[in-house]
């Protein structure tokens, strides 16, 4: 009788860590078998604390002081010499009137941080799972998993504009982890390229009665600068907008002159 | 047509002579405005840009083509516009933020349609502070 019982209890703590491997194997990109997408209603009505605020509306960067839409270099930064390469060509190029690489203009998608500042507005759609952001221009996604997953193995994570970002909640502010970014044709700021290093920490509150989201900054790159860099963005509600389809094709290029005009240095 | 190009020196108006851009403005002087007449040869009502291209007489008796980069339908609509404003054939007077090597074409500020109703390049829906558009 207390061999069964042994044996029971083995049995138990055996599939006890079989699920626990299971759920270390989680991955944003890669979910194992059985497991359940950040839209699956089961998963979205898992028990959880409340959140403390909801960023589901539209939302457009501006307003305010030091709001600025640009993601630029502190005072003293030092760029390694790969990035030193781009900076010193885009100073150039704005010393003549031009500008250097304007891979947005060209269609290739902005990537964060700089898709949070465009002039367009982001739909932000928060899930107890997940936040799905969809920012107008190029209709570039960008989502954030609140459901316990972790970032992906690197062997296998999928590179991209927008990164993979994990969030928790740690009191009022949400905290997102993003990495995983592509290297080319991404930029910080004029200049100053993004590498597959990039790493971003985002802060996010919600404040002025909610109407005012608020977004502080870390970002280190070990291949573009040295050290972390910080900014504080912030956001306004816009309610009497939506976003529309907005495509970037070769054909607009076409007749868009200043796409294609000698103002540009690539 | 009689071709007429107006150079005009103003002070930069930062909004009008701006687009809501997916894009760069490097190359476009902002401190002038150009006018010209000519005949719609296309017109384009979409995202993230809409455009307008005119055929303009020049002085070797050919002519050249302008094309006026403009702003989304959600700007243009506030000052007037509809996808049926204008179309080809149309003659019209088109004021625009030229380019600063001579090229032909450049933003849009204004056009005059055939019946002199002016429509403007459109205004930022929402209710923020206008912004500088990104490089």
């Amino acid at each position: 009788m207390a061999n069964l019982r042994m044996n029971r209890m083995g049995m138990a703590a055996l599939v006890a860590l079989s699920l626990l491997a299971a759920a270390s194997d989680l991955s944003a990109q890669f979910q194992p078998p059985g497991a359940l997408g950040a839209l699956a209603p089961a998963n979205i009505a898992k028990p959880r604390p409340k959140p403390p605020f909801d960023l589901t509306g539209t939302w457009l960067h501006g307003g305010g002081p030091d709001n600025g839409f640009r993601f630029s270099p502190p005072a003293g930064f030092k760029l390694t010499p790969e990035a030193q390469v781009h900076y010193d060509a885009a100073r150039k190029a704005q010393s003549e009137g031009k500008v250097y690489r304007d891979d947005i203009g060209q269609c290739w998608p902005a990537g964060v941080p700089i898709m949070m500042t465009r002039v367009w507005p982001i739909a932000m759609i928060q899930l107890p799972t997940a936040i799905f952001m969809i920012q107008e221009l190029l209709n570039s996604l960008r989502i954030v998993y609140l459901d316990g997953r972790p970032h992906t193995d690197p062997d296998v994570a999928v590179p991209s504009f927008n990164g993979e970002s994990i969030g928790h909640w740690e009191n009022d502010t949400l905290v997102v982890d993003t990495k995983y970014f592509v290297a080319d044709h991404h930029w910080i700021d004029s200049g100053i390229p993004a590498s597959d290093a990039l790493h971003i920490v985002e802060r996010i509150r919600m404040i002025n009665d909610r109407k005012t989201l608020e977004i502080e900054y870390t970002a280190t790159d070990a291949k573009s600068w040295e050290g972390e860099w910080k900014w504080t963005k912030r956001w306004q509600r816009v309610d009497e907008r939506d976003i529309a389809e907005v495509e970037c094709l070769p054909e607009l290029n076409e007749h868009m002159p200043t796409t294609h005009s000698n103002a540009h240095v690539r | 047509m009689k071709s007429h190009i107006t150079t005009l020196l103003v002070i930069a108006v930062f909004i009008s002579g701006s687009v809501y851009a997916h894009h760069s403005a490097a190359g476009i002087d902002r401190t002038k405005t150009v006018s010209v007449e000519g005949t719609v040869k296309a017109f384009k009502w979409g995202n993230p840009h809409s455009w307008l291209e005119v055929e303009v007489p020049n002085s070797k008796g050919s002519t050249d083509i302008w094309n006026f980069e403009m702003n989304p339908p959600a700007y243009l609509v506030r000052s007037g516009w509809k996808s049926s404003s204008v179309k080809a054939g149309d003659k019209v007077k088109v004021a625009g933020r030229p380019f600063m090597n001579g090229d032909p074409g450049g933003i849009l500020v204004s056009v005059t349609l055939p019946n002199g109703q002016v429509l403007g390049a459109g205004q930022q829906p929402s209710t923020l502070p206008a912004q500088a558009p990104p490089q």
